[in-house]
């Protein structure tokens, strides 16, 4: 059963975003090439057992239309078996780890954005019993998107509204959508220090955890996070508690729609 | 009466690209000869269209997809629009030169690069644009030239981003006789310079209209453009040039503008509304309406990241902060 909810659009099964497969998920290069050896050996394990795996789905469209946001969709949650971790990462960044998302009891999905400094492919790794499958959206963009100034530096004070926190939970599909005002510097454009989120976690009514990220610099400005629970949690609040590398901590409550 | 000027201005070709290939079979893929074959039509006494085509940015199409206004006077053309590149632009200077005398001067509508990236073949004459138009054209126009170049490659040799120079004023403008008004309106952009020929009664909408060619969106203000809209409304021209589709006589582009950005804006609003990621709000693709429009479905997976930041503060509820 697939979680992708288009068609919740009048006439939305046009499907116009498909995954890629074989080679033409990293650009028509051979899978296993460019950074991806370095990658896998320093994200996943020098020795760690992976595959390519049509059942990890990394969405995107064929084109950033804004190199400082890039929106995907990882979706693991075709792949047997329960996923421990997924491990982002993007071919061609200054920045190469983008995130790891530990889905816990929530869905292996997730909805995010990352700024792109040049065209490549995004790769997602879910880990299941000690393998990897490895899923790839390669995306041309003209970049520039990890060395730019973030876009609130141009208004006279960033600080307005830094940290502000929206979010929503859609009882009946389960989604939860968070954002956080959060200019996510990477510390490469000139004389602006590296200013990031670096975690962020959902947790339940009696205050256990459901999932968490490890979050670092090529995830975009003011990012937005979706992901899906299951209908028991649902039904209840969640609590979201983010940090960045200053310090800064952010806190929320979300309640279920009605 | 109503004339078609069949242009050949590009140089002629010693070999086609395909003897080329014959002869040399193992050549890297020649890129096609890069001339614009561009066609002018006078729609009323003095006024003539060069028509784009109802596409996005190609190497196919080299850019030539906005619609470019030229109005005739003893003194001149006024040049309304000067194209995607230094070569489209060139094209247009050159009909100007041959058959309407020269040109008097040049109005840029506003800041999207396929409006004024023409201006260098025009840099002799008086350049005009709305104020803040001219200086998104001087902020963004080094990003601009690099999108371009990486999407119309060698159609883009040659162009140097050039900023109109003077600001247009809100009111009459008269040229060489010519009477014009000019209204300044925004929505589409910050700044759009919309033309009304008072001899022809046509308006030349520039891209606050278009028809049959899905709106770009990347600097829309919905409410803003709407509003223009209904100004727009109030006038009853003879015929209507819009930024990008056909000539047409009756309100086809203001309705269809206007429908078209009611319908956008209410589907990504639901969309935000009901827990979308952008990814799948661009799947689901246009209002089916719309789906058939020129340069859908590419436009409106734009327009997806472009808008999206307004559709999702509206949906998600503060819930905390710092």
């Amino acid at each position: 059963m697939t979680v992708i909810i288009s068609d919740m659009l009048p006439g939305g099964t046009a499907g116009l975003i498909q995954p890629a497969t074989g080679d033409a998920a990293t650009g028509g290069d051979a899978f296993d090439s460019g950074m991806w050896p370095t990658h896998r050996a320093e994200y996943l394990g020098a020795d760690a057992p992976w595959r390519q795996d049509p059942a990890m789905v990394v969405l995107a469209p064929r084109a950033a239309e804004n190199s400082a946001h890039v929106p995907f969709v990882i979706d693991a949650t075709a792949l047997p078996g329960v996923v421990e971790r997924i491990v982002v990462t993007v071919d061609y960044s200054p920045f190469a780890h983008a995130l790891t998302f530990h889905p816990g009891r929530a869905l292996p999905f997730l909805g995010f954005g990352v700024k792109y400094e040049v065209a490549g492919a995004l790769r997602a790794s879910a880990r299941i019993g000690g393998e990897w499958h490895v899923g790839a959206a390669w995306v041309s963009a003209l970049g520039g998107g990890c060395s730019a100034p973030a876009a609130v530096h141009a208004r006279p004070d960033w600080q307005q509204g830094f940290g502000q926190m929206r979010g929503r939970l859609w009882q009946k599909t389960g989604r939860l959508v968070v954002s956080i005002r959060h200019p996510q510097d990477t510390g490469l454009a000139d004389g602006i220090p590296a200013h990031h989120l670096t975690e962020l976690a959902l947790y339940d009514a009696q205050g256990a955890r459901i999932a968490n990220l490890e979050l670092f610099e090529p995830l975009e400005e003011n990012p937005t996070l979706t992901f899906v629970l299951p209908p028991d949690l649902a039904r209840q609040p969640v609590t979201i508690r983010s940090r960045d590398n200053l310090g800064d901590s952010f806190t929320g409550t979300v309640r279920p729609d009605a | 009466m109503r004339m078609r000027a069949p242009l050949s201005l590009s140089r002629r070709q010693l070999l086609g690209s395909a003897t080329a290939c014959l002869i040399a079979p193992l050549c890297p893929a020649r890129a096609a000869d890069r001339n614009y074959e561009l066609a002018p039509v006078e729609r009323a006494p003095g006024v003539w269209m060069i028509e784009g085509a109802r596409e996005v940015f190609s190497r196919q199409n080299g850019g030539a997809i906005v619609n470019i206004a030229l109005l005739e006077t003893p003194k001149g053309a006024v040049v309304i629009d000067t194209g995607s590149t230094g070569g489209m632009g060139a094209a247009i200077r050159a009909f100007a030169d041959q058959r309407l005398g020269g040109v008097a001067m040049v109005l840029n509508t506003h800041h999207h690069p396929d409006h004024w990236f023409g201006n260098a073949a025009f840099e002799d004459c008086p350049l005009l644009a709305p104020a803040p138009a001219i200086a998104a054209c001087t902020q963004y126009g080094g990003d601009f030239a690099a999108s371009l170049y990486a999407i119309l490659g060698s159609w883009m040799s040659g162009t140097r981003p050039l900023p109109a120079r003077q600001p247009t004023a809100e009111g009459p403008l008269e040229v060489g006789g010519r009477k014009l008004v000019l209204r300044q309106m925004a929505g589409h952009t910050l700044a759009d310079l919309v033309v009304i020929d008072q001899a022809t009664g046509t308006l030349i909408a520039s891209d606050m209209l278009f028809l049959d060619r899905a709106p770009s969106l990347p600097d829309a203000d919905y409410d803003r453009w709407l509003a223009g809209l209904d100004q727009l409304a109030r006038l009853s021209p003879s015929g209507t040039i819009p930024g990008h589709g056909p000539f047409h006589r009756d309100g086809a582009a203001l309705a269809q503008t206007r429908a078209y950005l009611t319908a956008t804006r209410a589907r990504l609003d639901l969309a935000a509304q009901t827990g979308l990621t952008r990814i799948e709000a661009m799947s689901a693709g246009p209002a089916p309406e719309f789906a058939h429009l020129g340069a859908n479905p590419e436009e409106y997976i734009r327009s997806v990241v472009q808008r999206w930041p307004d559709h999702e503060t509206t949906a998600l509820p503060v819930i905390g902060g710092a």
